[in-house]
């Protein structure tokens, strides 16, 4: 929405849509000591605070531009799995208009995730003038869904918030962390998509009556048909892990330095072997526990 | 109009019957849960005997969510750095109808809950009751630490567990004194699967039980060591009072019964995963409180329904056999009008005629005999001591006869005959 949709009250008649886009991702992840692999569960799965945050400050803006007699409504977007409906439909409580599902049961990469999200946003469905994400999901998020998202809805972006003020409505102060200590102050108008750090607010706790009602409520669900590739899955040389040396001796920084990096030590030639496969592996290992990267408990 | 029939506070396995049992009934229910879901909060030592959910939920141990089902028995006497076991093994308690199982709280009750639930109770989580609605002296509700938390009924269950705040702002409970309680403690330490079924020679599904006596030194209490499908429950149960008179922290003394030569190679190599802790109404019967007042029930830990009787430490059937009368009682009194203390009676009816109160009557004076001197450090050390006697070869001596060992340990414990005879019948009669 252009500014100058708004009328001289700078009310929008249309109404202002702020969406919220939370991600439903394993909070406590058991990870398997053996082999690595990461064991989800429902139960420890949920929202992380940063999500939280965007959709308690939707829900601050909504109230304030409800108060200078704007409408507004708040919707809870989320691209996830139908375990994540009982938590979802809890955003009812605390003040959500609506809450849409896009059904998502695997994971997938950030840029797929925002395009599945940007395709729920278009003007023709929910029609978002504010986006607001949290800055990185508890996963080990890269917070680039909420660039993506920009980018896939031609909004202007704002991230890594950790400030928001409403001003008039469909226009707010934001404040983002710069390099030694500098803030930068930004003033946004619709429509734009930002994200916002776990501090910036805490969700509010809904009334026993809401809760209650929120029960009730129904999640919507959509699902958008979107054909990726097929994922490849990469297959990675094991690679080992990293020697621990003792610290180097030497009098001066420079000596130090050159015992640590080795750069001044015979380095090994390069040999060309002819081996049938067995011998090759052996002459593999025996060169790899020469440099003292096979230790005892490494299964040969 | 009050906002439901019937609420029940806390959704451990007594609330979860509660709710199961008056929403089955007809009456519209909310089940009030402080944890983000059921079983969140809750930890116990490991095995539920499920035969009281026969009737509930018929086949239950088709969907319930199991780890091992207990098919060997394991009793220790400890003393020093000896043991002495008694160990019964019986396979058909793996086979249907299956008899005890090690289950993960936070799995087990959220799967019962879920029944609850499904039969049209409204499970609210994260929300804590904070005190209790009272017209007169009869309660019609609860306070909720949400905003605008009141919520109104015509009975209130209480089934939040030991120390119930509930039943005793209800002026239920009479002054709580320490030594009716225990504390304890548990680590659950990851093993693979094939490393516990080597070790503790079972196969499949199947698991162990080894209860635990002579093992907490200067304070009464136990210990307990189950398997899981890919952990072990190792823990200690001990007497509050006593533990906060010897200074010494629980943590150390679990320490030192996982060092102990008959508990260590059973655990070596594995990894602790979590430390948890939980106080036990260890006195049960002798410290229950009135259960019923107008317009309130008590059920499970909430009502010190927990029997732990040395060789029994069973909790979760007791909670799931009173909340379950408490249920189908509230919903009767709902039906019929009168939810008074005189119409909530078919409670204690009830529980009169099941195994909750009988096995708590019966069984009344089992806990204070096993945290007696006799029990706790006479008897593991008389029985360690006469095995040693008794099994090592003391040639060119001849053996001696059996009666002679048992009297010459008797006499270095100081027990005396008579104290053991009158001890015996005293046994007798509680577990006979
Ligand atoms: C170390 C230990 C070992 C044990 N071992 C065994 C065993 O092997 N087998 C066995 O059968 N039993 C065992 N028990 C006993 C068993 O755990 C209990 O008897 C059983 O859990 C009682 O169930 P309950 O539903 O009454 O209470 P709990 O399981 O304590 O459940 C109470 C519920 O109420 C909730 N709650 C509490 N207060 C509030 C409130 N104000 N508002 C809302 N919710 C609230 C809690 O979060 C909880 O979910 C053991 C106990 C301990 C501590």
């Amino acid at each position: 929405m252009n500014p100058a949709d708004l009328n001289p009250a700078g009310l929008n008649p249309a109404g202002i849509n702020l969406v919220a886009c939370v991600k439903w991702a394993e909070l406590r992840p058991e990870i398997d000591p053996l082999h690595g692999s990461v064991e989800a569960s429902q139960r420890s799965s949920g929202f992380s605070s940063s999500d939280f945050a965007a959709v308690e400050s939707a829900l601050r803006l909504a109230q304030a531009w409800s108060d200078q007699g704007q409408t507004c409504g708040v919707t809870v977007l989320c691209a996830g799995p139908e375990g994540a409906e009982d938590s979802l439909r809890d955003f009812f409580a605390v003040g959500a208009t609506r809450v849409v599902r896009v059904h998502l049961a695997e994971q997938r990469s950030s840029a797929q995730v925002a395009e599945l999200l940007a395709s729920a946003l278009m003007p023709s469905q929910l029609n978002a003038q504010f986006v607001i994400c949290g800055d990185v999901s508890s996963d080990r998020g890269s917070g680039s869904v909420p660039a993506y998202l920009a980018h896939h809805l031609g909004m202007q972006q704002a991230l890594g918030l950790i400030g928001l003020e409403s001003t008039d409505p469909g226009s707010l102060h934001a404040t983002r962390r710069l390099d030694g200590g500098r803030r930068e102050r930004l003033l946004l108008m619709t429509a734009a998509v930002i994200s916002v750090e776990g501090s910036v607010a805490t969700l509010r706790r809904s009334s026993l009556a809401a809760t209650l009602a929120a029960k009730q409520k129904t999640v919507e669900v959509r699902k958008q048909q979107i054909d990726w590739p097929t994922e490849v899955n990469r297959l990675r040389p094991w690679r080992p892990r990293a020697r621990v040396l003792a610290p180097p001796a030497g009098d001066d920084a420079l000596s130090r330095i050159l015992e640590l990096t080795g750069a001044q030590s015979g380095s090994t030639a390069a040999r060309t072997l002819r081996l049938d496969p067995e011998q090759a592996a052996e002459a593999v290992l025996e060169q790899l526990a020469a440099w003292g990267y096979l230790d005892d408990s490494l299964p040969t | 109009m009050p906002d439901f029939d019937v609420i029940v506070v806390g959704a451990g396995p007594a609330g979860a019957a509660a709710a199961l049992e008056a929403a089955r009934a007809g009456r519209s229910v909310c089940l009030l849960e402080r944890g983000p879901y059921p079983g969140s909060k809750n930890m116990y030592g490991g095995v539920i005997y499920g035969r009281v959910l026969d009737t509930l939920i018929p086949n239950w141990w088709e969907e319930a969510p199991i780890q091992r089902w207990v098919t060997r028995r394991s009793t220790m006497l400890m003393a020093g750095d000896q043991a002495v076991t008694v160990d019964y093994r019986c396979s058909s308690w793996g086979e249907a109808p299956y008899n005890g199982a090690t289950a993960f709280r936070p799995e087990f009750d959220a799967w019962l809950a879920s029944k609850a639930e499904a039969a049209g109770a409204v499970l609210i989580c994260s929300t804590t009751a904070t005190g209790l609605l009272r017209d007169g002296t009869r309660v019609v509700g609860v306070r909720t630490d949400r905003p605008d938390g009141d919520l109104t009924a015509q009975v209130v269950i209480c089934c939040d567990g030991v120390n119930s705040f509930l039943a005793k702002e209800a002026g239920l409970y009479p002054p709580s004194d320490p030594a009716n309680y225990t504390l304890g403690v548990k680590e659950t330490i990851l093993l693979p699967r094939e490393v516990i079924d080597e070790r503790f020679a079972v196969r499949g599904d199947h698991g162990v039980d080894i209860e635990i006596l002579g093992c907490t030194g200067e304070v009464p209490g136990g210990g307990f060591l189950y398997t899981n499908a890919e952990s072990l429950a190792v823990g200690l149960v001990l007497s509050l009072p006593k533990l906060a008179a010897c200074g010494r922290r629980p943590e150390e003394m679990l320490a030192e019964l996982k060092a102990h030569s008959a508990i260590a190679p059973l655990i070596e190599g594995g990894q602790v995963k979590e430390y948890s802790a939980h106080v036990i109404p260890e006195a049960g019967y002798k410290m229950m409180p009135e259960l019923i007042g107008d317009g309130i029930l008590v059920a499970g830990d909430a009502a010190a329904m927990c029997l732990a009787a040395g060789i029994w430490l069973e909790g979760v059937n007791f909670a799931i056999g009173s909340g379950a009368a408490a249920g189908q009682a509230a919903a009767r009194a709902v039906q019929r009008r009168d939810t008074s203390s005189a119409g909530l009676q078919d409670y204690r009816r009830r529980l009169d005629s099941n195994f909750v109160m009988s096995d708590h009557r019966k069984l009344r004076e089992a806990p204070h005999l096993v945290m007696s001197d006799l029990a706790q450090q006479q008897l593991p050390r008389i029985a360690c001591g006469v095995m040693e006697q008794l099994f090592t070869v003391t040639n060119p001596d001849p053996k001696p006869g059996l009666r002679k060992i048992i009297r010459g340990q008797m006499k270095l414990n100081n027990l005396k005959l008579r104290d053991a005879i009158s001890q015996g019948m005293k046994a007798l009669r509680t577990f006979g």
